[in-house]
């Protein structure tokens, strides 16, 4: 049942993190010559994230439970979720080498081509990173990552 | 006279080609992010904040003000249209707005929402214009303890009204303050949580983890479920019959002062007024059971609510400083970045810019009426893009948002990151506002708090001893305890829901 249970979860993980922020803190001076220090605020913040987390925790048991199978995404939609995970993902790795048109049409593709036609969604793909290309670029001079050809 | 006559001078420079231009720009921006599911005001105007680097900071800040209060005319459309809203704050206009449309009466349900958002937005406007000043001219007396308490209350409000627990509106807003405690400690210089990174010594960017925990955590929401479009119905006739007028400039004359109102208090969101305009029409029309079915003052009191709140909520930000949302906290960041500090300064040292802004906006309501009157079907047809298309390019037009920021993939990554977040946080119900509007304020709550104790030399008493701040404070212990209360009796569900996408 508990394991089942979202909320604790979360609240475990939040916990974690407040406890890590909490014993970051000790690293930093709480008080200096001139009055509080670097550290007064990360101790006391992290001090009532944890207390919060705790009460998440007892509250996610008793009161409003949020169960993993409602929360966590299933079939199709997991699928597209993890899609659109992975374009930005291939994204960030390669764009530094092949230039935006490459890397935004690679991401495109990879969130299009199951609703799509593989042939269609990389013509959707290319003709749309174009066009943003386009507009961000030689329009608007916005600085995009570009390879050595200059797209 | 005074206010008068700057306003004038507002309108010449507003009324330049340029200006009018980017006005234009702005709230087509606007319009579109309303109409469209899945991009609201927040996320948009961050994006398009690496476009204003190079303009003139008057140009800047007239377009994305456009997109704040244009997103609130193009969210009606689609609510009624097709049952779904594009932002929050028309949720509300989906209750008697589309059973009209399904009566054929589409046209008039857009039309009454269209006049009513025109006449809000505009008296809010006149509003801003007459007691900005004077607000500004009386926080001047303001030190930094009654700063302090001013942004304690507004986080208290924010946390207390938003979402459905308390617990986990406070675990929000405590996330966003330790978020930014990371960098630089602004009192002593120290580094803080940077794990000797260099990326981490500026902190986070406001920008990014807006985009990521609005725009990314819709996408990936979207994605999910991928919603049906279905066929749009004729929009004709848009306006409403000669008996329905009385009622309706009723409503609209309410909804007006209800927004109004309630963008003055700091932590409120579009949501709230257009909501409490919903239940107060309900509860004095004669015939209660009209609501639901298609009543006119349904639609034209939230629709004016929310877009009177709009021009009042940059009162606190001319003002104060102040942001009261994170659409109004990311325009904050537009004003930093341009060389501007809101506040109480803001129309002494820049009058033109801030008179320009003002007149701009009359400007941009008159330009959405006439984009919303006559060009409603229009705009509709965009709501009818297909998800499996409009989410992918949103997508990566939100990567190339963020890349553009500090020219950095760590900011996509950051945004990445915070969508995953923002993600959960919503299927979990977390509000994600107090942790964008803690981000902004816990540097200069930490600032102002730090100035306090070296004026009181310690002594955290004495801000009861100044008359503002203890009333503020006092304010804030008291709506805590109300928060508290309304918790433990399980009465917090009437103003849930996260506010503003």
């Amino acid at each position: 049942m508990i394991r089942q249970n979202a909320g604790i979860w979360a609240g475990i993980v939040l916990l974690l993190f407040s406890v890590f922020v909490f014993w970051q803190s000790f690293s930093l001076h709480y008080r200096t010559a001139f009055g509080p220090g670097p550290g007064m605020f990360p101790r006391w913040l992290s001090g009532i994230l944890i207390v919060l987390s705790l009460v998440y925790i007892w509250q996610s048991a008793r009161k409003e439970i949020f169960r993993l199978s409602e929360i966590l995404p299933k079939g199709e939609g997991l699928i597209n979720i993890l899609s659109v995970l992975l374009s930005v993902f291939v994204f960030m790795v390669i764009v530094n080498r092949t230039g935006f048109m490459i890397a935004g049409t690679a991401m495109l593709f990879i969130v299009l081509f199951r609703h799509f036609k593989w042939y269609a969604a990389l013509i959707i793909a290319f003709v749309v990173t174009l066009i943003l290309f386009l507009i961000f670029k030689p329009l608007l001079g916005v600085p995009i990552p570009v390879n050595q050809f200059g797209w | 006279m005074d206010s008068l006559m700057q306003l004038l001078g507002g309108f010449e420079t507003a009324l330049s080609w340029w200006n009018l231009f980017y006005c234009l720009v702005g709230v087509t921006v606007g319009m579109l992010v309303g109409v469209l599911p899945g991009l609201g005001p927040a996320t948009a105007t961050a994006l398009l904040i690496p476009i204003t680097f190079g303009m003139d900071p008057i140009s800047a800040i007239i377009m994305l003000a456009g997109i704040y209060y244009g997103g609130m005319y193009g969210g009606t459309i689609t609510s009624v249209l097709i049952n779904t809203p594009g932002e929050a704050a028309s949720v509300i206009t989906c209750l008697d707005g589309y059973p009209l449309a399904k009566q054929g009466r589409a046209g008039v349900a857009l039309g009454v929402a269209a006049i009513g958002s025109f006449i809000g937005g505009t008296i809010s406007i006149i509003g801003l214009a007459f007691i900005g000043p004077a607000l500004a001219e009386w926080a001047l007396k303001f030190g930094p303890p009654e700063f302090f308490a001013l942004m304690l209350f507004g986080l208290v409000m924010v946390v207390g009204l938003m979402g459905r627990s308390l617990i986990r509106g406070l675990i929000a807003a405590f996330l966003g303050l330790i978020l930014s405690l990371v960098g630089l400690d602004p009192v002593s210089g120290a580094q803080r949580f940077t794990f000797g990174q260099p990326f981490l010594l500026e902190g986070f960017d406001i920008v990014t983890i807006t985009m990521g925990l609005f725009g990314i955590s819709e996408i990936l929401l979207g994605m999910e479920s991928m919603y049906k479009t279905g066929e749009l119905p004729k929009v004709k006739g848009l306006l409403p019959r000669r008996d329905e007028w009385k009622p309706t400039m009723k409503a609209i004359g309410r909804g007006t002062a209800l927004g109004f109102v309630s963008g003055l208090v700091p932590g409120t969101s579009s949501t709230i007024p257009a909501l409490l305009s919903y239940s107060l029409e309900r509860q004095i029309a004669k015939d209660k059971s009209r609501f639901g079915k298609g009543a006119i003052e349904g639609v034209a009191g939230p629709e004016t609510a929310n877009n009177a709140y709009c021009g009042s909520a940059l009162i606190p930000l001319f003002t104060l400083g102040i942001p009261s949302s994170p659409t109004i906290a990311i325009l904050l960041g537009a004003f930093i970045m341009h060389g501007l500090t809101p506040g109480p300064t803001l129309f002494m040292e820049n009058p033109n810019f801030v008179w320009a802004i003002i007149a701009s906006m009359f400007i941009g309501n008159l330009i959405l009426l006439i984009m919303n009157l006559p060009l409603a079907g229009m705009w509709a047809k965009v709501a009818l893009v297909p998800p499996k298309l409009l989410y992918p390019i949103i997508l990566l037009i939100t990567v190339l948002g963020a890349y553009s920021i500090n020219n950095s993939l760590w900011d996509v990554g950051v945004m990445y990151a915070f969508g995953i977040i923002g993600y959960f946080m919503k299927k979990l119900d977390i509000p994600m506002a107090p942790v964008v509007l803690t981000i902004v304020l816990s540097k200069l709550m930490e600032t102002s708090l730090t100035q306090s104790m070296t004026i009181f030399e310690g002594n955290m008493f004495a801000f009861f001893q100044r008359p503002i701040s203890a009333t503020l404070i006092v304010l804030s212990i008291v709506v805590l305890i109300f928060s508290v209360f309304a918790e433990v009796k399980n009465k917090k569900s009437a103003l849930a829901g996260d506010i503003e996408m």
